[in-house]
């Protein structure tokens, strides 16, 4: 008994001395180079996911793939290495392309290898991690399985995940990376890695600074006419593309046709009430994103603008909003449509497209 | 002195009390499950046997009458629960991480050891009742990519373009059927008798349009089965082929024998609960 109160008294002097002001001194000196070094981002920060503050929650269950620096750029070198198609020749940034917020700059439908020309408009990425539901038609229900559709569709990549995993581990840098990325992976590069990898740099491809966004954050000023455009978007649009992300994350046919080639919903359902709907698709960065909708009908905002204006055709299942009051489409003037594209531009994200980590 | 005493004591009581526990509570342990895929050749149950296309020996019947064999057959088997009279109950601990998938049993006819489940850290008592899910439920995917048996590049159960795990994945040819199938790993196109179901559809929202297609199930044992550390009860459960193309409904093989969506494989998983029977225990 004795002992061990003596002993607590020693340990507690000990401390005492230490703590000095002699022995503090170089503490406060480190802290406040530490404290100094905060006001550039942390290196660590940039490569960490952050929710813009006028973001929703995530829903992309980032405590099972927190977004570390390793796994990042593991992520951003798979997305950029055709390794992952059968020959060779494709990757996931031929489609994706960064220039113009990671959707396809040339194709209608996208292209695979051999030349094969796929089904569908391929979509920007951005804002993925705050996304219900994937592709056209939302049959993917998490980020994690995007990658074998493109990496297993003969249209696309035409390759198997097995021998993509093969050519990885045989790779002379893959193992080594892999294994610094996920220090609890074994020996062998499985596909929940991969795809976890792969997530991790698209969960980072956040668009939230956009001049629309400054706006937001009320450091930046709207002309008069993108501020008339935004109003007449929150009238005949935002109904659909609703709220910071600029889509319900619903499915529903916009009048593109009265017979369906593609499905869409309709297709993942199974259901009557959703054939020929599709995911009503995010507007940022829609300025760069052209061709538009799933099968690429137009061009330009102006002929997108026109579809909703007079271009709409009727079908069953053709939304309520686009036949109101016995009328089909959006009435609008040529001017309230200039306007509305004036707003579109607004959500346009130049530090986005230009940002190096990506 | 005193406190010499007082430790005795205590010690004393320590050792005691676990005596008395290990009287009193058995120590837990295994369960093993056997899935025998079963089918019947002249009223006889025999054990089954897969064949590779273009074979037209075709060694089972349907209900219907129509002759069929069997190239492929694989099915999940996941959230094992066992109950016994007395209030016993074991719930399979379930895990889908990136390293591995625990609880989550994809029993494949072409690999005998995945035919063999067993269960560990089962409470001592009697059971004499077990619940499973055919297929793989949304705590098995909700979450994103898992390894082990749910790792989508290897389990060849996954749909990507509705992603999703196959429950039950059927493929075999007859000569009624009129061939044509896609999608297949053991089947071609260009097989004119080749049939394949994959019955898959995991998105269980009351009220919701899609198709639900994995099962849960339950059967009860003739005879109890005993759990403790030194015994080893098995349980054998069967799959009858033949029941999966009938029972609740009877399938024809000139219909649809092409199943790649949830809602064409309703029928077969209606038919599922007819196909898995209790069989036996060895104790
Ligand atoms: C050949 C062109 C092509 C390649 C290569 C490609 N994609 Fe895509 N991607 C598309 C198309 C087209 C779609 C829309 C498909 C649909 O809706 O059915 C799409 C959709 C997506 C989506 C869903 C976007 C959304 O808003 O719903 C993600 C995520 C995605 N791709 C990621 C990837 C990744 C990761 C890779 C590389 C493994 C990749 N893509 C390779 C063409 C491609
Ligand atoms: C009823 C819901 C609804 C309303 C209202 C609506 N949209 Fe859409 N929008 C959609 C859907 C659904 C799509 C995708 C359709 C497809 O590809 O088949 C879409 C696609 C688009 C696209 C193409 C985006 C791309 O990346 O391809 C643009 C641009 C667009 N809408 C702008 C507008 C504007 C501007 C308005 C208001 C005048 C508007 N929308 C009103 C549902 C709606």
């Amino acid at each position: 008994m004795m002992n061990s109160r003596h002993a607590a008294l020693e340990f507690i002097i000990l401390c005492f001395n230490f703590f000095t002001m002699k022995n503090l001194l170089p503490f406060l000196l480190l802290a406040l180079v530490f404290g100094g070094c905060q006001k550039d981002e942390l290196p660590s920060a940039k490569y960490s996911f952050v929710k813009p503050a006028h973001f929703p929650e995530p829903v992309y269950p980032l405590d099972r793939n927190p977004v570390t620096k390793e796994g990042f750029e593991l992520g951003k070198k798979i997305f950029g290495d055709p390794i992952l198609s059968r020959d060779g020749s494709v990757a996931c940034n031929n489609c994706h392309v960064k220039g113009v917020a990671f959707a396809d700059p040339q194709h209608p439908f996208s292209i695979g290898v051999d030349e094969r020309e796929g089904l569908r408009n391929a979509p920007g990425i951005a804002n993925m991690a705050f996304m219900k539901e994937f592709m056209w038609d939302g049959g993917v229900h998490h980020l994690d399985f995007a990658p074998p559709n493109a990496i297993e569709n003969p249209l696309e990549m035409d390759e198997k995940m097995t021998h993509v995993l093969w050519k990885m581990n045989q790779h002379g840098s893959y193992p080594a990376l892999f294994r610094k990325a996920f220090p609890d992976m074994g020996d062998t590069i499985t596909s929940p890695y991969l795809l976890f990898a792969l997530s991790q740099y698209q969960n980072m491809l956040v668009s939230a600074t956009s001049k629309y966004d400054h706006y937001k954050l009320g450091d930046a000023n709207l002309t008069a006419n993108e501020l008339e455009g935004l109003a007449l978007f929150e009238q005949k649009c935002a109904a659909c593309h609703s709220g910071i992300l600029f889509t319900n994350q619903e499915y529903r046919n916009n009048g593109l046709d009265s017979e369906f080639a593609d499905l869409g919903r309709g297709k993942i359902t199974e259901s009557p009430d959703d054939m020929g709907c599709f995911k009503v698709p995010s507007l940022r960065n829609v300025e760069l994103t052209k061709p538009y909708m799933h099968n690429a009908r137009f061009k330009t905002l102006e002929e997108v603008l026109d579809h909703y204006a007079s271009g709409v055709k009727p079908s069953a299942t053709l939304a309520d909003e686009l036949q109101q009051n016995g009328t089909l489409g959006i009435p609008l003037t040529p001017t309230e449509k200039a306007r509305i594209i004036d707003f579109l531009k607004t959500l346009t994200d130049h530090e986005f497209i230009q940002d190096t980590r990506f | 002195m005193k406190k010499f005493l007082l430790l005795t004591a205590l010690f004393g009581a320590l050792f005691l009390s676990a005596c008395k526990d290990e009287e009193e509570a058995k120590d837990p342990g295994t369960f093993a499950i056997t899935f025998d895929n079963m089918a019947l050749i002249n009223n006889v149950q025999q054990q089954l046997s897969l064949t590779t296309a273009g074979n037209t020996d075709y060694p089972y019947t349907n209900e219907m009458g129509q002759q069929f064999n069997i190239t492929l057959l694989r099915y999940y088997i996941s959230a094992i629960e066992l109950d016994g009279p007395n209030g016993e109950h074991f719930h399979d601990h379930m895990e889908a991480t990136a390293a591995g998938a625990k609880g989550y049993y994809l029993v494949d006819e072409s690999k005998p050891a995945s035919q063999e489940i067993l269960l560990t850290d089962v409470p001592a008592g009697t059971y004499n009742k077990i619940t499973f899910t055919v297929g793989v439920d949304s705590s098995g995917i909700v979450d994103g990519a898992a390894g082990g048996n749910l790792d989508p590049a290897t389990c060849n159960m996954f749909w990507n373009w509705n992603s999703g795990y196959i429950a039950v994945k059927f493929e075999g040819q007859s000569p009624v059927s009129n061939g044509g199938v896609g999608g297949t790993e053991t089947i071609a196109g260009t097989d004119p008798n080749g049939m394949a179901y994959h019955v898959g559809g995991w998105k269980n929202i009351p009220g919701g349009v899609f198709v639900y297609n994995n099962k849960r199930l339950s059967y009860t044992f003739d005879t109890n089965a005993k759990v403790e550390s030194k015994l080893e009860p098995e349980l054998h459960m069967v799959f009858d082929v033949q029941k999966l193309f009938g029972g609740h409904h009877a399938i024809d093989f000139t219909g649809n024998h092409n199943v790649h969506k949830p809602a064409d494989g309703v029928d077969v998983a209606n038919n599922l609960e007819h196909a898995f029977a209790y069989d036996h225990i060895h104790q």
